[in-house]
């Protein structure tokens, strides 16, 4: 009587659909570090030297290899003997494809460069403390000089570096300190900005306002974290810029302190409501026994409602922060994007997410600047998931007493 | 049609929250179940039309017949068994509906798709439900707009509409005025004309007027099943007696 | 003695809460300055011309009618990724998944998605969509990699606006024959509908504003026609102002279309906040 009459395939496969969705998004949580991670590991496998140049030296040379930190250093005239890099007492001399064609005639090189492979051999033969960076193609069969090996990026010069230049030659520089600090730096400043106030709305939205009050303010406040940062950062670039460049009279007014200024905007809705949420919790019960015990409605904020949300309050702190960190277009646009370590707020930074924004498009697919900017994109995504994380963490903490 | 749980055990997750219930149901009667909260008789009702199913972690031993078929047997479909039982909850629960689109609700998921075959079945479904005098001039209403005793009327006629052949009826007057509660009772009466009625109630006195048999239950067990007559007049057991006197629960 | 530490207290409060009234209101009156700034200072470009023809003369004349019409097809393209996914997503988490702990991870999944920068997205979409699957820089890419960027605030609002259903329309329905697809889609999901519009509307708003993933995906600097195909390079309102407020050859000359795409951009935003409010107060009795 109640036997199974109907075909329920059509159950079981849309059933199979809604259970293939639920795991959309932990699938691309595991597609985004794959495809972040092998696009960007191939930075430590390729080497820091144009493709397709080399690096020569003369044969009596008994250098066996040169760090690209060291091969940027003497093409920039900083290193100019030798014996700075560990070789004899003799100065470098650098040898690029145009002192070659300056010092010979167009005759000697040969229409078509078909004489230039010998000149060259015989410049680097001649000259015992020559650095030659040239074109692989031109290294013939009896070429007197000797190759160095290229070398690969380490993890250390990687992390440690001070230097982000990626399209210097010979040797692109890939040091990602100043962006991590660049990134720290305006968004810790960002947050001690955003903090006291969104910890006043906070408290007055969750304590003191009336209901009419805070139906007002709190969907202005979601505007406030609806509005698309491109626009943040048109109004920092017309309105906070200048400003700041007229308040304390610098050349450019694009500095950190300008990004920590828009992103303290930004990241306040996100402050104001965990931690509003979280005051919310008190139980009605705590506040009442504090209020009885005769102290004032602050007292038993300052005192009760403070410490009991005390988690949320940090979870807040933490998910602004993550925020900050990972804001691009607003902080591209009045940060000024000097790739220095950051000394002060008056400077101009670089962040990590405002790098990758402004390099990927000039970079060339598969090129090395492209491997460490995806790489970059892993530093980031490996960040602003432990803050996620922490944050969850924070809040799932048991409540002070 | 008849309804019988052969040595039934039920388990929630590792509570023993049915112990060894044998019981033979008549059609065409009124049965009530009667017993202290959490004694498990809505659990025992629940079963004859697997509501249980939706809770996690519950297990069943021993046999439910319906009409002669075990409907916790592998080839039975759900929804086809709860078609011919239906229920009625405790509180009145219409959807976010109109009234008319309440009670064709049933119709329509079981693939009824004829118009006038189904204005025919609301109204029939309404008229037995005593609510088509109450209701007619508003049809296209929210069911929210009704009464909660007009709403659990509604709720009836929306089981009665995919004409069932048991009604399961879970504490059916408990969140209803006095009033409510005797519309409720006499529509019961009628009902058992057609249809097997089974009723879960903590009222003593709802179940000594609506029904036939009544079963006592305390504690997972079953203690006394017998005409409605016989429990609250001379019960067998002292349990029985004890809780019909109110001495207990 | 007693009386003075009474109103000491009261006095120190005072101070506290009007301190506080004045920073909320404070914060509001950034909101305010923002857009009134913006708007006082672009209202003025406003006009029939702006919003229906293409800039012309490096960017300083014409209109942003292109963008316009790009930002729309990415919305269109990337809700209809976003949407179905993440409403069966919430579906799933709400009304099928029996396994508390496979429930859990996909929330810490969705939340921590949620967290990830959208330049994440950006480079994501770029390897996956643009280079992997040879959609290159197109409308296409540009969806998909909004849609994913969209989909944790589509699930989170599906779900809570199923938790909001009471158990008894799913009870009511099944004890009725109903099959749990059939409850679901006859009663669970009408009776959601209003929240999750609210959800739609309110990723629309984000989607629209969103410059950073679709900067390698599918944005151009400026094209002659408008898209035909899904293959085809886009103009964006976001990416748009990107450029004319930055990297423009005459930064003074192109400040006036400037401002104008960012009222029109603050206007969608304020459009979308309006219609999920309003839905959200029409339904919630």
């Amino acid at each position: 009587m109640f036997n199974k009459k109907r075909n329920r395939f059509g159950e079981t496969l849309i059933e199979w659909t809604l259970r293939l969705s639920g795991g959309t998004t932990t699938l691309v949580i595991v597609l985004i570090s794959i495809f972040l991670f092998t696009e960007g590991w191939g930075l430590f496998k390729s080497s820091t030297v144009e493709k397709g140049y080399v690096l020569c030296v003369n044969r009596s040379n008994k250098i066996q290899n040169l760090t690209p930190k060291q091969v940027k250093e003497i093409f920039d005239g900083n290193i100019t003997s030798w014996k700075q890099v560990g070789g004899d007492d003799i100065p470098i001399e650098p040898l690029r494809m145009d002192d070659i064609a300056s010092q010979y005639t167009e005759e000697e090189i040969g229409a078509n460069f078909e004489h230039l492979p010998q000149k060259l051999s015989e410049a680097i033969a001649a000259k015992p403390g020559a650095l030659a960076f040239f074109p692989e193609q031109f290294i013939n069969i009896n070429f007197q000089g000797r190759v160095l090996p290229a070398e690969t990026i380490t993890l250390k010069e990687y992390f440690g570096g001070k230097e982000w230049f990626p399209t210097a030659t010979p040797a692109a520089q890939f040091g990602v300190l100043p962006l991590i600090l660049g990134t720290l730096w305006v968004s810790i400043a960002a947050i001690l900005i955003a903090l006291p106030f969104g910890m006043a709305v906070a408290i007055y939205l969750a304590e003191i306002a009336s209901n009419r009050v805070r139906k007002i303010l709190k969907p202005l406040i979601e505007l406030l974290a609806g509005i698309p940062s491109v626009v943040y950062g048109f109004f920092g670039l017309i309105v906070i810029v200048p400003l700041i460049r007229s308040i304390f009279h610098l050349p450019v007014g694009e500095t950190a302190l300008a990004g920590a200024i828009v992103l303290a905007i930004m990241a306040l809705p996100t402050i104001i409501t965990v931690a509003e949420d979280a005051m919310r919790t008190t139980p009605l019960a705590m506040k009442e026994s504090s209020l009885a015990l005769g102290a004032t409605h602050w007292q038993t904020i300052y005192r009760v409602v403070i410490p009991y949300a005390s988690s949320g309050i940090m979870a807040a702190i933490v998910l602004g922060i993550g925020r900050a960190i990972g804001e691009t277009m607003a902080v591209l646009m009045v940060t000024g994007n000097a790739a220095v370590i950051p000394h002060s707020l008056t400077e101009p930074v670089r962040t990590i997410p405002a790098t990758i924004a402004a390099e990927l498009g000039e970079s060339a697919m598969g090129s090395v600047q492209y491997q460490a900017l995806f790489m970059l994109g892993a530093i980031l995504f490996v960040l602003t998931l432990g803050i996620s994380i922490w944050a969850e963490i924070i809040r799932k903490e048991p409540k002070v007493q | 049609m008849k309804l019988e749980a052969k040595n039934v055990n039920f388990f929630y997750g590792d509570f023993h929250a049915l112990k060894d219930i044998n019981m033979q149901i008549d059609s065409n009667s009124v049965t009530a179940f009667i017993g202290p909260s959490g004694c498990g008789k809505s659990t025992f009702l629940r079963l004859f039309n697997r509501m249980n199913d939706l809770i996690d972690g519950t297990h069943l031993d021993g046999e439910c017949i319906v009409g002669g078929q075990n409907i916790y047997d592998k080839s039975v479909s759900v929804d086809e068994l709860r078609k011919t039982v239906g229920m009625v909850f405790q509180k009145p629960n219409p959807f976010p509906k109109s009234i008319f689109e309440n009670v064709a609700y049933g119709l329509r998921v079981n693939g009824v798709k004829d118009k006038k075959i189904i204005a025919e079945t609301v109204e029939k479904s309404l008229k037995q439900a005593a609510l088509w005098e109450e209701v007619k001039d508003k049809l296209k209403k929210s069911a929210f707009e009704l009464s909660g005793g007009q709403q659990q009327r509604l709720c009836i006629a929306r089981a009665l509409a995919i004409s069932p052949s048991v009604l399961l009826m879970d504490e059916p007057a408990s969140a209803l005025d006095p009033i409510s509660t005797s519309k409720i009772e006499e529509l019961i009466f009628e009902l058992k004309h057609d249809y097997t009625v089974v009723i879960v109630t903590h009222n003593m006195q709802q179940a000594a007027r609506v029904s036939d048999k009544t079963g006592f239950f305390m504690l997972g067990e079953l203690i006394e099943f017998n005409d409605t007559k016989k429990i609250f007049l001379s019960p067998d057991k002292e349990q029985t007696q004890n809780y019909i006197t109110g001495r207990f629960g | 003695m007693q009386k003075n530490k009474f109103t000491g207290k009261r006095a120190n409060q005072a101070i506290f809460f009007s301190l506080f009234r004045l920073m909320s209101y404070l914060v509001v009156g950034i909101l305010f300055c923002i857009i009134g700034f913006i708007v006082i200072r672009g209202i003025g470009v406003i006009n029939w011309e702006f919003l229906t023809s293409a800039p012309k003369d490096g960017m300083t004349k014409g209109g942003i009618f292109p963008a316009i019409i790009g930002t729309f097809y990415l919305v269109i393209g990337s809700m209809l990724v976003a949407f179905p996914i993440g409403v069966m997503s919430g579906i799933y988490m709400n009304e099928y998944a029996t396994n508390k702990h496979i429930v859990r991870v996909i929330r810490v999944m969705t939340n921590n998605l949620g967290g990830i920068p959208s330049i994440v997205f950006g480079l994501f979409g770029m390897s996956l969509f643009v280079n992997k699957l040879h959609f290159g820089d197109s409308l296409l890419a540009g969806s998909f990699t909004l849609g994913l960027l969209a989909l944790p605030l589509i699930i989170r609002v599906t779900e809570e606006a199923l938790k909001a259903i009471p158990d008894t329309y799913r009870q009511g329905s099944l004890a009725l024959g109903a099959t749990k697809l059939t409850t679901i889609r006859r009663v669970i999901l009408p009776a959601a509908f209003p929240n999750v519009m609210t959800g739609l509307i309110l990723s629309i708003g984000r989607v629209s504003g969103e410059t950073a993933p679709i900067l390698f995906t599918a944005a151009a600097y400026f094209l002659p026609h408008l898209p035909t195909s899904v293959f085809d390079q886009v103009m964006a309102l976001p990416y748009h102002l990107y450029v004319i407020a930055t990297s423009g050859t005459d930064l003074e000359a192109t400040r006036p279309m400037a401002y104008g795409t960012a009222i029109v951009l603050i206007a969608i935003v304020l459009i979308m906040n309006l219609l999920a409010n309003l839905l959200r107060r029409r339904f919630s009795k």
